[in-house]
Order: C-alpha cells, then sequence, then structure tokens
C-alpha cells in the first residue's frame, strides 16, 4: 500500500504544552481522510507540520514519498487551503493564481493557462478579473482550493475549508472535495466539524484530541470503536411491554426499561458488541413470540463517536 | 483538465520582486507615499527658494538641505515599506500561502526588499527637479545628485536590512514598524548635538558610527564645503558597514522566517 502521508511520533511543543504529542499517522493515497477533532485538539499544528510551516519538536514525516528533511520538494507536491488563510484583497482572483502558479515553476504563459482552468473548476471563471476583495466567503474559499490545486498536487491538505459558509456553500465546497480525489486521483486530508458530511465523503477517519488519535479507521469503525455505552429504541404493542421486559431480563449485557406503554429502551454494557446485543434482543423477544413494531440502534453514528472520544478523554 | 508541466523554480526572488513591485506601486501605498513626498519636497523647496532670495540662506546650503531632508524622508520610506513587508502579510494572513510556495524564504525576503528599496529609487528621481531648480547656476547640481543617490542608498540599504529583520521577527505589524522607527528617531539624535559636542572626539566618534549623522555630514562636507568626494570618503564607513550588517542580520532572520514571528 502506497501512502500519501506516514508520520512516527509527531510532536509539536510550546514550552509546557504539547499541541500535537507523538502522532502516528499513514494516509493510504487517493482518499480521502476525515481529521477530526473538537477545536484546540492539534488538527491545524499536525497540518502545519506536515505542510512544513512549522517544524516538529520531535518524530518524523514523509509526504507523497518525501522526507521531511526535504521541505521545498514536499511543498512543490502538496496543495493547501490553510485554516483561515488571509487573500491579497487588492489582486484578481487571475493575478493571485498566476503569481502562485509560477511561484510553482510555471512560465507566464502555462500559469495563465492554469489560472483560467483553475477559475473554471472551481466555478469562478467569470469572477477572475474581479478584485479579491469583493468575492464573498464561498468564493475565497473556491480561489483558495483552486491555489491548492496550482501545482496539480499529489497530497491536498484541506484546512476547515467550509467554515463560515452556509449549508449550500458548505455542499459546494464538499462535492469539489470528492472530485479532487475522483478526477485528479490526488489524496485529501480534510480536516472539518462537519460530520454527517465526513461520513459522506470520507474513506477514512482520524479523531484527534488534546493532540494524540484516539480513533481511526473508516467511519463505521470509529463509530464502533466508540466507548459509549450503546443503546436502541425497541418498539412492541402496548399490552406487549410487560412481557418484553420480561423476556428481556435473561439478556446479560442489556438492560431494558420502559420509556412509555409499547416503546422500551435498551441498554448495552460498553464491553458489548452492539450489533450482537441487538440480534440478541430480537431474538428474546421474538422468542416469546411478541410482534416488534420497531427497532432502532442508537449511538452507532460518527458524531456519537466523535462526542465519546472527545469529551472522555 | 490537462496538466502543464512546471518546471522547479530555481531562483524565486525574482518573481517575487516582480510582485511585490506591482503590488506596491500599482495596487498599493508607493504612490500615495510618494505624493505626499512630493508635497513635502515642494514645501521645503518653497521654502529653502524664500530664504536664499532673501540671501539668509546660501546657494549650495540651501541645496545640501534640500537634498538632506530628501535622502532622510526618502529613506524613512524605504523603512516603512520594508517593516510592513513581512509583519504585515503576516497580520493580513497571507504570509501562509506564500511559505506554502517552494520558493525559498531567502527569495522571498530578498524580492520584498527590492520592492521596499524601490522606494528611494522613485524619490530619488522626484527629488531630481527639486535639486536642479536649487542649484541651478552653481555647477553643483551633479555632484549633490550623484552623491544623494549614494547616500540615500547606502541608507536605504541599511534601513531595508533594518526594516526586514524587524518584520521577519515581530509577530504584530505595530510592533515591527514602532521599533523600526524607534530605532531610527534614535539614529537622529546625533545630529541635534550641540556645536561643541559634535567636535569632541566623542562627538565625532558618534556621528562616525551612527549611519544617518555620517552620511549626511557627508553631503554637507560634500556639498557645501566643496570638498572632493574622495577626501571625505571616511564618512560613508558607517553607512556602508551599517548597511551591509543590516542586510546580513535580515537575510539571515529569513532562514528562519515563519508563520508566528520570532524563532522557528
Amino acid at each position: 500500500m502506497t501512502l500519501a502521508v506516514d508520520a512516527h511520533g509527531l510532536s509539536k511543543s510550546y514550552g509546557a504544552l504539547k499541541a500535537v504529542d507523538a502522532l502516528e499517522l499513514q494516509v493510504p493515497a487517493g482518499i480521502v481522510l476525515g481529521f477530526l477533532g473538537p477545536n484546540g485538539a492539534g488538527k491545524t499544528t499536525a497540518i502545519r507540520m506536515l505542510t512544513t510551516i512549522l517544524s516538529p519538536t520531535a518524530g518524523s514525516f514523509s509526504v507523497a514519498g518525501v522526507p521531511h528533511t526535504r521541505p521545498i520538494e514536499i511543498r512543490s507536491r502538496i496543495g493547501v487551503l490553510p485554516e483561515s488563510a488571509g487573500y491579497p484583497e487588492r489582486q484578481t482572483g487571475e493575478e493571485f493564481l498566476r503569481y502562485h502558479a509560477r511561484l510553482f515553476g510555471h512560465s507566464r504563459s502555462s500559469a495563465r493557462e492554469r489560472a483560467i482552468a483553475l477559475l473554471d473548476e472551481v466555478g469562478l471563471a467569470t469572477r477572475g478579473h474581479t478584485l479579491i476583495g469583493g468575492y464573498s466567503r464561498g468564493m475565497r474559499q473556491r480561489l483558495g482550493i483552486a491555489r491548492a490545486l496550482v501545482n496539480d498536487p499529489e497530497v491536498v491538505f484541506l484546512d476547515e475549508p467550509t467554515l463560515g459558509l452556509d449549508p449550500a456553500g458548505q455542499r459546494q465546497m464538499l462535492e469539489l472535495v470528492q472530485r479532487i480525489t475522483k478526477e485528479r486521483g490526488a489524496t485529501v486530508l480534510l480536516s472539518t466539524h462537519l460530520l454527517a458530511e465526513v461520513e459522506e465523503v470520507c474513506s477514512r477517519v482520524v479523531i484527534l484530541n488534546r493532540g494524540r488519535v484516539v480513533a481511526e479507521g473508516t467511519a463505521a469503525e470509529v463509530a464502533r470503536q466508540a466507548a459509549a455505552p450503546r443503546r436502541a429504541r425497541l418498539r412492541v404493542a402496548p399490552d406487549c411491554t410487560a412481557p418484553a421486559l420480561a423476556a428481556l431480563s435473561d439478556g446479560g449485557k442489556l438492560s431494558a426499561a420502559e420509556l412509555r406503554p409499547g416503546e422500551l429502551e435498551l441498554t448495552f454494557s460498553a464491553e458489548a458488541v452492539p450489533e450482537a446485543m441487538s440480534a440478541e434482543a430480537l431474538r428474546l423477544v421474538l422468542g416469546a413470540d411478541i410482534p416488534v413494531l420497531g427497532f432502532e440502534l442508537e449511538g452507532g453514528r460518527l458524531s456519537d463517536a466523535f462526542l465519546a472520544m472527545t469529551e472522555s478523554a | 483538465m490537462s496538466a502543464i508541466a512546471a518546471r522547479p523554480l530555481k531562483r524565486a526572488w525574482p518573481l517575487v520582486a516582480e510582485q511585490e513591485l506591482r503590488d506596491l506601486w500599482l495596487a498599493g501605498r508607493g504612490l500615495p507615499l510618494i505624493f505626499g513626498y512630493s508635497l513635502l519636497l515642494s514645501v521645503i523647496t518653497y521654502l529653502v527658494a524664500t530664504n536664499t532670495a532673501l540671501n539668509f540662506l546660501e546657494q549650495r546650503e540651501s541645496v545640501n538641505l534640500t537634498l538632506q531632508v530628501a535622502v532622510a524622508v526618502g529613506a524613512l520610506l524605504v523603512l516603512l515599506g520594508a517593516a510592513d513587508a513581512i509583519s504585515g502579510e503576516r497580520e493580513r494572513g497571507t504570509l501562509e500561502s506564500l511559505l506554502l510556495s517552494p520558493a525559498s524564504r531567502l527569495s522571498l525576503v530578498v524580492g520584498k526588499g527590492i520592492a521596499a528599496l524601490s522606494i528611494w529609487v522613485v524619490a530619488f528621481l522626484v527629488t531630481v527637479p527639486y535639486i536642479w531648480f536649487l542649484g541651478r547656476g552653481l555647477g553643483v547640481v551633479g555632484v549633490a545628485l550623484g552623491n544623494g543617490f549614494l547616500v540615500g542608498v547606502l541608507l536605504a540599504l541599511f534601513l531595508a536590512g533594518l526594516g526586514l529583520l524587524m518584520s521577519a521577527l515581530s509577530s504584530s505589524n505595530r510592533f515591527s514598524l514602532s521599533v523600526a522607527l524607534f530605532t531610527l528617531l534614535a539614529l537622529f539624535a546625533p545630529t541635534q548635538l550641540p556645536g561643541g559636542a559634535q567636535q569632541s572626539w566623542v562627538g565625532d566618534l558618534l556621528q562616525r558610527i551612527d549611519p544617518i549623522s555620517s552620511g549626511l555630514h557627508y553631503l554637507g562636507k560634500v556639498i557645501v564645503d566643496g570638498h572632493s568626494p574622495g577626501q571625505e570618503l571616511s564618512w560613508l564607513i558607517g553607512p556602508a558597514v551599517a548597511a551591509g550588517l543590516a542586510l546580513a542580520a535580515a537575510l539571515a532572520a529569513s532562514r528562519s522566517l515563519n508563520l508566528r514571528g520570532g524563532p522557528s
């Protein structure tokens, strides 16, 4: 498996404060990785180290196969949309992209071609000659993505690209992220707080808390790793509530309580496998000849895992 | 989209300088600063010319005084440009994009330094007609302009280096500008020493060490006293050494240029 990002023991300290603590991160090439964590978890610091903007206090890493000891080479192979990036207000979008394309080694004419193509790709084709000072927040973010793609990067780091965008803008941004991987084959490391969208867009997720990785895997795997007790809602006919409670009393690692007539809440113990417990609960109830009107497993979403892992750590 | 091959950029500083010059003179503060500079020079020239007409001031002295103001203010503008160059980008959030490019930190600082130095070149061009007007018929215009440009270049190099150093190290634009301006004011102090103190060996040493005092002193000797530049060349050692040291310090600081300011 080719790794786009491979970090070992990566740490960054500011005095006594450990912003990132011995980060281990392996990102396979060609995927969208959701890089999650609460504010102050160390996501931006980790991204800044991986993009060679900050020097690590300890540890080593490589990006696109280039070791961290060759920062200029790494920068030539990555694209970055920094968190809260600023833009020169008195340049037009096209001028901005042309300049950055030339910094990446494009000739004057190819930089112009590249700028026009990228503006078109991010939906700013008609605003290329407008001063950036007149751009909306969403347009600036799209311009930032275009800048990140100016060198046709192998790995793209997007730090909060949806920050401050309305739902439509967030949707457009996530579609753009998907296109970067599908059409360009680039690896994307996406730092965001939009957990529902992460489940949709990201092949894998990493949850960071207080500078450490607390979970990683696919969204489903991470959701399963959450230490929060799983709950389920079981609906039966109101007159079957008591028999259902009686049947479930033999459940071992699960307990049941009546919420209201016909609706029971099942709680699984922390060490139980939720899917197995769900099956066991249904087997017990159906085994007692009680018709099941509804069953819904709670606590199996990425957002639940996120909250459980970042609140308890 | 079609991939357009890019070649690795070997020297980014000409490109950075080109963009910085464009930003400064086409979209930035360059023209307003030079407009203010020319207004100031007009007022000074008017006052000096009036005093000369009333025989309060000799013509050579009027040329020297105006040139000294032009050199000092021109160099101050260079300092303002340089002190804003990096910390300004840092505050506006645009530095990170530049640091993320494969251009070396040194290229970024050199490119920005060139843009700051261009302020002195333009300021000097603006000064030429004023000096010509004040010195016409005296045979001193060429000497005044040549030596004024030389001293101005040395002081501009010194203050560009100082401004870039402050700008690279400080996290706040305000701090960078304040420290640079305070240093500049401190450097003007020896020019205000009383005549007796200036004649003493301490005063002489202070004036020679201080690049601004020694540069302006050199201009006075060459323009007013009519000494040859070779005779007074020792007065340019201070500005030349200061320029070299400040530029070396700025270039050294560029190696650790980072997002927050201070050492990386």
